[in-house]
């Protein structure tokens, strides 16, 4: 394997399934209803450091949900995240993970913003409860 | 997860296939959200419209809504409709005065407001409010410990703070058809203390300073509950831009305001006799600095204002009917009410005055709701943070921008009546 060592933390499924993909990080809370485009698959909440930034088939990592019901707009249409990991939730990041049915997790031993920053690998197995972090990206040495 | 006897006849189908179907989203709810067993409803619900689930992938056609009807279901608790349909809230009354195709034409309207669907759930009982802020009006509110399902971040904390009644914002069809939801979050009595302590330095009493307060408590506290002390004892409307403000900068359920809300007699009290997890000051810079943020704009010309988000009740409508008498304004200017209150500001004159300023009263819905404003409008003054937030996402191109003015009801007055935004942050 020539990827190195990954880091593992553990965590809560939400919903369940296993998934490999690229990680997109959020260092900010994420806002939907008006502030989400489902359809182009980005946030449009002005100021924000992933304004436009495509989520499709990422890894989402974001600290929690913010505003209204239609936050699950990150979970609607057709470009949806690869899974969803998050520090915290509420009925909000519920709703979304029951709209968008991919691999979720939350509720880590390790603040999964922390670990993980854009970029870096991630395999998630919500099934068994935890992510495993590749540093750098899947091919870094 | 504990599933009832009863829950499990209705997960074999014992009431039919929509009440199963109704069950396997709630299990999974709970599921998702680690809740360990539903509790009964036995306060109040509501939804958005014409939608028979939160989740997509539980919804069902309007075929089967109609054979409920038909076979006289009814919603286990009252139920009421949060603003006009989805997806696109289009405007409840006023709409023939507004110039933003399709809602003023006759034919937009009627296919905008869902009729079949809304007359299905209205032979199942669901009062028709169709606002978010659809508890000022509702004339029966639920009772301090009662377990609720509502559905509009705005709401929740009027239910669970102010009320001391008990809700997540999970309201849906299936919440209140089958009068039940996960029993997690703020159902809990454990999850209902304040964890966090906000103190400020200006003492905060006018709505403008309420609502951007609200917004700076939404950004600092994210999802936990904050005890707010020295502020000053807010009015019904400073609650609610408090409460619409601090969803729209965090997702606060739940808070305490010691000596004003329910369950809060004393800040002991509140936090449940323990320490809190951290103690946090909003100070002027504070302030300022999410003012500037909720403003986002380059020049100082205003084409339209919108006042109303959440909707004005009567005593907001009444107030500013006081401020437009005699005045004319010279850009659009929206007035945004509750449906069912619509008329009674007919009746009490306050439309009248209103219409001789050169103002529209407007019901059911909000730019924001709508997807943005009326064609040709390129800049907007509003006095609510959580409009100003949300409205720019519906305009992400530079090309395409709209300037944002945020400020007080009286700045947003002065920019109808001028064209020009003179407010500033005081």
């Amino acid at each position: 394997m020539d990827r190195g060592e990954p880091i593992r933390i553990r965590g809560r499924k939400e919903f369940g399934g296993k998934v490999e993909g690229e990680a997109l990080v959020s260092p900010l809370p994420l806002e939907g209803f008006a502030n989400v485009d489902p359809v182009n698959g980005y946030t449009t909440e002005r100021g924000h450091p992933l304004f436009k930034v495509p989520y499709e088939g990422k890894i989402l990592v974001f600290p929690a949900p913010r505003g209204s019901g239609g936050f699950m707009g990150y979970g609607r249409g057709e470009k949806l995240p690869a899974a969803f990991l998050h520090t915290e939730g509420n009925t909000l990041s519920v709703a979304c993970v029951m709209c968008a049915r991919v691999p979720a997790m939350t509720d880590f031993d390790r603040d999964p913003v922390d670990v993980i920053e854009t970029g870096d690998w991630v395999a998630v197995n919500a099934d068994e409860g935890y992510i495993d972090v590749f540093k750098g990206g899947k091919t870094a040495e | 997860m504990y599933v009832t006897d009863d829950e499990k006849r209705i997960l074999d189908g014992a009431r039919g296939a929509i009440a199963r179907l109704s069950m396997e989203f709630l299990i999974e709810m709970s599921e998702v959200a680690g809740a360990e067993r539903l509790v009964d409803l036995d306060g109040t619900a509501d939804m958005h419209t014409p939608w028979t689930s939160l989740v997509p992938h539980y919804e069902f056609p309007i075929e089967d809504l109609r054979a409920l009807a038909e076979n006289g279901e009814k919603f286990k608790v009252p139920t009421f409709a949060n603003k006009t349909p989805l997806p696109i809230c289009t405007i409840h009354d006023g709409w023939e005065y507004c110039d933003c195709p399709p809602h003023n034409t006759k034919e937009g309207h009627e296919r905008m407001m869902e009729r079949e669907w809304m007359a299905l759930y209205k032979k199942m009982g669901m009062l028709t409010v169709h606002s978010c802020d659809y508890y000022l009006a509702m004339t029966y509110w639920p009772t301090q410990g009662q377990h609720c399902s509502w559905n509009e971040s705005s709401a929740i904390p009027y239910c669970n703070a102010i009320l001391g009644a008990r809700t997540n914002i999970d309201g849906c069809f299936m919440t209140a058809y089958l009068g039940k939801v996960p029993y997690y979050g703020m159902h809990v009595p454990e999850n209902r203390y304040a964890t966090v302590v906000v103190d400020t330095e200006r003492r905060i009493g006018s709505d403008v300073e309420w609502d951007v307060f609200g917004f700076a408590v939404g950004e600092e506290c994210g999802l936990a509950v904050p005890a707010l002390v020295n502020t000053g004892k807010p009015t019904t409307s400073q609650i609610l831009k408090f409460n619409t403000a601090s969803n729209t900068g965090g997702s606060i359920a739940m808070y305490h305001i010691p000596g004003t809300t329910p369950e809060a007699p004393t800040l002991e009290y509140a936090l449940g006799g323990r320490k809190p997890k951290r103690e946090i000051r909003i100070g002027e810079d504070r302030l300022r600095a999410s003012y500037e943020k909720l403003n986002s704009h380059r020049g100082d010309r205003v084409d339209m204002v919108s006042l109303g988000c959440p909707h004005y009740g009567m005593v907001d409508l009444m107030l500013l009917a006081r401020k437009l008498e005699g005045k004319k304004v010279r850009v659009p200017f929206w007035i945004m009410t509750i449906p069912w209150l619509f008329e009674l500001a007919e009746r009490e004159g306050f439309k009248k005055v209103f219409d001789d300023a050169g103002a529209t009263l407007v019901s059911g819905t909000c730019p924001a709701a709508m997807g943005g404003c009326p064609p040709g409008v390129r800049s907007l003054a509003v006095d609510s943070a959580k409009q100003a937030y949300y409205i720019t996402g519906c305009y992400p191109e530079e090309d395409n921008r709209l300037d944002l003015f945020y400020g007080t009801q009286d700045d947003c007055i002065d920019a109808a009546i001028t064209g020009i935004w003179r407010g500033e942050w005081r």
